[in-house]
């Protein structure tokens, strides 16, 4: 069972449930797919396995080459450029989709392994941890969140923490869940942002819940969305600073008393929904 | 010598473009013939890398001074490889900025 966490806007509460959810779910996974700004492995403070990822990126053999520029003029992201000679490769640009490869009749290109970032595996009670980091200066994630997905058991209930937005790096995130849970904040900008993930769940045809965090009396600007478009309210987390103080330290808020009952709430409703 | 800057619309009145890569226009000009010609930039709404194929325009016209207001990390990154001197652009049009620059007063970037 693979659920994916998202929001249109970072700091709406992903990895707040996500990491709280883990926690409550036996043997629950987490998969922390926010790769530019991975803080899920923060709150479980293991020792974790690091594994090096890698993209295959082209590698030109100048000898070969004749520069008809085809592999220049095949390339969407424009990562290749003939220039001084010699046809030159922008790494942060490349997608790795091996194009250039197939196009060159000349069989100047190979491809070479570029290192992208790393992932860290560890183990929490029973739950297993995921995360990865993209290396400071790269442009896609993908690979990593890839990878990350790939790694986690597919049997056992696997809790996605994506990237904020709706775009690649989400996309690719939810692509194999079963069931997608949006949190949004209750205020305006929260539900266009909010829209916006709701839009791309559409496309996907994802099975759908809600989460309000940081709610508060004007809770109905989400709840009238949601009611409109029947998308199920599975729970409210509320706007307090003593949670808020707690996350920001990186402890876990389920294990207080008097916020364990918010998300054990959650996952009474989820249960409703999905089979867990 | 080639001068080249990006614009907001075509000609030598126009004003300079914020922007290198997402330029509307490119004004090239060249001092020997007195002469300049603006280019629609064809790569102003590629979605990556519109900065490397400016800078590939850029050597196509076999362009020495570049003259923006700021330019991004993949240009940039191609054209410090080359001989291009890049100079800081003004507010002001793209005639006035080419005269600026051939009485010395623009400060250079690069």
């Amino acid at each position: 069972m693979q659920i994916a966490i998202l929001s249109g806007k970072g700091g709406a509460g992903k990895t707040l449930l996500a990491v709280n959810l883990v926690n409550l779910i036996d043997e629950a996974n987490l998969i922390d797919c926010d790769v530019e700004e991975p803080n899920g492995i923060f709150y479980f403070p293991i020792d974790y396995k690091k594994t090096d990822v890698n993209i295959l990126v082209p590698k030109i053999d100048d000898k070969k080459c004749t520069h008809c520029n085809k592999c220049v003029d095949f390339c969407r992201y424009n990562a290749l450029i003939d220039f001084l000679g010699k046809v030159k490769l922008l790494p942060s640009l490349c997608h790795s989709c091996g194009g250039c490869k197939l196009v060159c009749e000349f069989d100047a290109i190979t491809e070479r392994e570029e290192p992208i970032g790393v992932i860290y595996q560890g183990d929490y009670k029973n739950h297993k941890i995921f995360g990865g980091e993209l290396n400071i200066g790269k442009e896609s994630g993908i690979e990593i969140i890839s990878q990350l997905i790939d790694k986690a058991d597919k049997k056992t209930v696997n809790i996605i923490d994506c990237p904020p937005g709706n775009g690649c790096s989400v996309m690719e995130s939810i692509e194999e869940a079963d069931y997608c849970i949006l949190v949004s904040e209750p205020t305006v900008f929260g539900l266009e942002n909010l829209k916006l993930v709701y839009e791309l769940t559409t496309i996907y045809n994802k099975k759908i819940g809600l989460i309000i965090n940081k709610a508060n009396s004007y809770n109905n600007v989400i709840e009238d969305f949601a009611k409109s478009n029947a998308i199920k309210i599975l729970g409210y987390i509320p706007f307090d600073k003593e949670l808020s103080k707690l996350n920001s330290n990186q402890k876990i808020v389920s294990d207080n008393k008097r916020f364990k009952p918010y998300f054990n709430k959650i996952i009474e409703q989820i249960r409703q929904e999905v089979d867990l | 010598m080639i001068i080249a800057l990006p614009t907001k619309t075509s000609g030598e009145k126009a004003f300079i473009s914020e922007n290198l890569g997402r330029a509307n226009y490119f004004y090239i000009y060249d001092t020997d013939k007195v002469d300049g010609k603006s280019f629609i930039n064809n790569f102003q709404n590629e979605a990556h890398g519109a900065g490397v194929k400016t800078a590939e325009f850029l050597m196509k016209y076999s362009t020495d001074i570049l003259i923006t207001p700021r330019i991004g990390e993949k240009a940039l990154e191609i054209l410090l490889e080359t001989d291009i001197k890049i100079y800081k652009a003004t507010e002001k049009i793209a005639r006035e900025n080419i005269n600026d620059f051939l009485n010395d007063k623009l400060e250079e970037l690069y």
